[in-house]
């Protein structure tokens, strides 16, 4: 389960949140969006909170998969955006962008971490690691 | 077919007790424009639609919902997994105990159970996606009615993430009627 000799190196992902990729002004970068629940600036609506809560990772795993977060949320949004508008070119491009930044970070975090998938290499380990770690709504 | 990611879409973190919230929040779990009835709603009428832009918008959406209801689930567990018998009776979920003990059971907040009936599809693609639009508005007002009613950050936050997505799920549901009136020539 440590085969994988092609993740960048952390300091990549030390620059994660500052980096955007997005060429389209149009869009929030991945973190920025999934804290307000909304990668699209111009229909962010806000209610009662004068600005969204940061989300504050408490260790390596959790800003890992904070990172992880992020990009599927953007994979979401954008997703859903182009299920309605299939011919531009330039969110098609952005989607790409950030789901080959996910997949690389969900390579990570299934070697470090354990599986968040039934199709991850991890789940090779005996005994079996899909019960190893606590489920997403424990926290206690 | 459906993958379980081992994961919320948007973490839920909440360690102050709160019955009473747990008790709003079933509004969400299995109330008439909560996201169980969301979820269903979608991934029932994504057969009827016209073409593959509504299929996949449907579809995606419906997904959506159903990680909406794992996160409204974790709150309301993580909100009263340790509750006594008397927290439960304080915060009116005295009969709730009786028959669930501390198990998350679909009802709305006033404990009616979750029905078949909130999951309107008519076969109609404009009657269904102005009624998923109506539903979108009506789950907004009630996350806003939520965050009324906690100060709790931990609960603000997915709250507010939550209310969010029901107004882009709004537009998206939106763009697609509109695409519709002009490629089917449709006025009503």
């Amino acid at each position: 389960m440590n085969n994988y000799q092609h993740y960048p190196n952390s300091n990549y992902y030390k620059n994660f949140n500052a980096q955007n990729v997005n060429s389209n002004q149009d869009l929030f970068d991945p973190y920025t969006g999934f804290i307000h629940g909304n990668m699209f600036p111009k229909t962010y609506d806000p209610y009662k909170l004068s600005k969204p809560y940061e989300i504050k990772p408490l260790n390596e795993q959790a800003q890992l998969l904070t990172q992880i977060d992020a990009l599927k949320f953007a994979m979401i949004d954008l997703g859903l955006y182009l299920d309605v508008h299939p011919d531009d070119q330039n969110m098609l491009n952005t989607f790409n962008q950030y789901r080959v930044q996910a997949n690389e970070l969900k390579m990570e975090y299934d070697s470090k971490y354990g599986p968040l998938l039934l199709s991850n290499d991890s789940l090779t380990a005996f005994p079996w690691a899909w019960n190893d770690r606590p489920w997403p709504w424990e926290n206690k | 077919m459906w993958i379980y990611e081992k994961k919320l879409e948007y973490p839920v973190n909440i360690t102050r007790k709160d019955t009473k919230m747990a008790r709003y929040l079933y509004a969400q779990y299995g109330g008439p424009d909560g996201e169980f009835a969301a979820a269903l709603r979608y991934l029932n009428q994504r057969y009827t639609m016209p073409d593959e832009r509504g299929k996949a918008l449907l579809t995606d959406i419906g997904t959506e919902e159903l990680a909406h209801v794992e996160m409204i689930a974790a709150m309301i567990y993580q909100l009263s997994d340790d509750a006594t018998i008397k927290e439960f009776e304080e915060a009116g979920l005295g009969g709730t105990y009786t028959q669930h003990d501390h198990a998350l059971f679909p009802t709305d907040t006033n404990g009616v159970p979750f029905t078949a009936a909130y999951i309107e599809a008519t076969g109609d693609y404009l009657a269904d996606l102005e009624s998923d639009m109506a539903a979108e508005q009506r789950a907004r007002v009630m996350y806003e009615h939520l965050m009324n009613q906690t100060d709790d950050p931990a609960v603000l936050a997915p709250l507010s993430f939550l209310r969010q997505r029901e107004i882009i799920h709004y537009i998206r549901f939106k763009e697609l009627r509109d695409y519709y009136l002009g490629k089917y020539k449709r006025n009503t």
